[in-house]
């Protein structure tokens, strides 16, 4: 692993997160398009992330909006 | 009243993120269901202060936050500020190689996203020690920014950094655990 390599590996999840100002973002990005390996472990991550994401979500009981409404109805009376 | 309308229009909206957020603090419904419902009488009871232009997602989330608090810290015996054992970085990406050439493939790398189910991925959040659970949920569910995550739980912006740096990695070792139990792993990558 290079410098280079070091570099972007530190910025990864403020890459990933878009977290980084556009001079940063791009010098991490063009590394990225050097860099297979770089590359290979980013794109792993971002695909992670996602995963994570689609999976943490949970469905709202349906009565739920509707008990909040009552709440806050009643409050206002 | 006016300013009823305007607060369903406005903040029901967010009602369903609200309550995922709140299961994986809560980690039941009934007490998630109580969360929300919380967040949103206190959101309206002090929306005459919600000054126009103020980020109204980020506002709900920081009463849900601080409700889940005051709540749940109170009866927890775990303690709050546990700290996370030092987890190497790419842990799970690391681990996914053949032993000869490290390389991973894309075929494991599918095999292990594809693989792991809901629960692995709810209880690797759940699992994790509040201080990093919060601000992992507040990114990675929600996508809110460092900044909005640090005015959500009132703390600087370089502890958000590595609370989910931190968290993240854990969270992989955990991931990796589930994997390798679901045998969703390259045979030579299952030694510790």
């Amino acid at each position: 692993m290079s410098q280079k390599c070091n570099d972007a590996q530190g910025r990864l999840y403020q890459y990933l997160d878009a977290e980084l100002d556009e001079s940063t973002f791009t010098s991490v990005r063009s590394h990225l398009d050097d860099c297979s390996g770089c590359f290979d472990s980013f794109d792993f991550e971002r695909r992670l992330k996602i995963v994570i994401r689609n999976h943490l979500s949970e469905d709202m009981p349906e009565s739920l909006e509707e008990k909040v409404k009552a709440l806050i109805r009643e409050e206002s009376a | 009243m006016a300013d009823q309308a305007d607060f369903e229009r406005d903040a029901l909206q967010y009602s369903r993120q609200l309550y995922s957020a709140a299961m994986r603090m809560a980690r039941n419904p009934a007490d998630a269901e109580d969360l929300v419902q919380e967040t949103y009488l206190k959101a309206y009871r002090a929306y005459h202060t919600f000054q126009e232009g103020t980020n109204l997602k980020a506002w709900l989330y920081r009463i849900l936050t601080n409700t889940y608090i005051n709540k749940y810290r109170k009866e927890s015996r775990r303690p709050n500020e546990v700290d996370l054992g030092d987890v190497e970085d790419l842990y799970l990406y690391r681990r996914l190689g053949s032993e000869d050439t490290a390389e991973v493939s894309r075929t494991t790398e599918d095999r292990v996203l594809d693989g792991l189910v809901e629960s692995d991925i709810k209880a690797a959040v759940e699992e994790l020690p509040e201080n990093f659970r919060l601000p992992v949920l507040l990114a990675d569910l929600e996508g809110f920014s460092y900044k909005e995550i640090a005015e959500i739980l009132d703390i600087p912006i370089g502890t958000v950094m590595s609370r989910l740096h931190r968290g993240r990695k854990a969270m992989q070792k955990r991931l990796w655990e589930f994997a390798s139990k679901r045998g969703l792993l390259p045979e030579d990558a299952e030694r510790p």
